[in-house]
């Protein structure tokens, strides 16, 4: 069983490996929100994994649901800023927000 | 072994499409069809209300949400990629992928797995009772999203006014 859970913490590692990447290196606004869901997916299969592992699932369960939910808000959130900066600048370019002053 | 490996790797590929293709909306189609594959793992890890969230939330929602801010910006909202950055992406994977591997390897043995304990009552035991301060926190953090998504586009109105 154990082994298992070393093959799921594998993968988990490598999808928060491409979202960091595409987080360090990509330009556009929307992507960089996608790199964010891509960890986010990564860090809650750890959680679920660990948990099914150890016999205990019903409480990594409550905790995946609790971030799951919490991801949405985020992600709610952070797509309504994208719009009102799209509507600013024109631009989803992650580079023009450094213009920024104040 | 064998379903979860391919589950898995559909997972990883998928997710790799998301960042790596150009045009966002099939970014974003492909991150729905990775929170399905991630949905199936759960399943199959017997954690059924987990993949139903992340199917329903996470497939569904998350990738309307994507689809409709994408819709509302594509007029000029092209940015381009540098062409290093997908190049140099296959080299940064394989390389992670081996270090990746051996440092799993060298922990194989020596952390010490979790006490396990024997688990008691349901799921809805262990979210209600348990678990109640974050359901609180949910509904605090479900408020704040939607106050936080009216304030940013309640500007129009304050430019009315002044």
């Amino acid at each position: 069983m154990s082994n298992l859970w070393f093959l799921y913490l594998f993968f988990s590692a490598l999808l928060i490996f491409i979202g960091i990447y595409c987080l360090l290196t990509m330009r556009n606004l929307i992507k960089l929100f996608i790199a964010i869901e891509i960890i986010s997916k990564g860090v809650s299969l750890a959680i679920v994994a660990t948990g099914a592992v150890n016999n205990n699932v019903l409480l990594a369960q409550s905790l995946a649901i609790t971030y799951i939910v919490i991801e949405v808000c985020l992600v709610a959130t952070a797509l309504a800023l994208i719009i009102n900066i799209y509507k600013k600048n024109k631009s989803l370019d992650v580079r023009l927000l450094s213009k920024l002053k104040g | 072994m064998a379903i979860q490996i391919i589950l898995l790797c559909g997972l990883i590929i998928f997710s790799v499409l998301a960042i790596l293709l150009k045009d966002l909306i099939k970014a974003a189609l492909s991150l729905a069809v990775a929170s399905l594959f991630l949905g199936i793992i759960f399943f199959l890890l017997a954690a059924p209300y987990a993949g139903v969230f992340e199917i329903s939330v996470v497939a569904g929602l998350i990738t309307v949400l994507f689809v409709l801010t994408i819709a509302l910006t594509k007029k000029d909202g092209e940015v381009k990629e540098s062409r290093i950055v997908h190049l140099a992406f296959p080299i940064f994977f394989i390389l992670f992928i081996v270090i990746d591997g051996l440092v799993m390897k060298s922990l194989l043995q020596k952390i010490p797995v979790l006490p396990i304990g024997p688990e008691a009552g349901t799921f809805g035991e262990v979210l209600w009772k348990q678990r109640t301060f974050d359901l609180v926190a949910q509904i605090g953090i479900i408020l704040a999203g939607v106050l936080a998504v009216l304030a940013l586009f309640r500007k129009k109105e304050e430019d009315k006014d002044e």
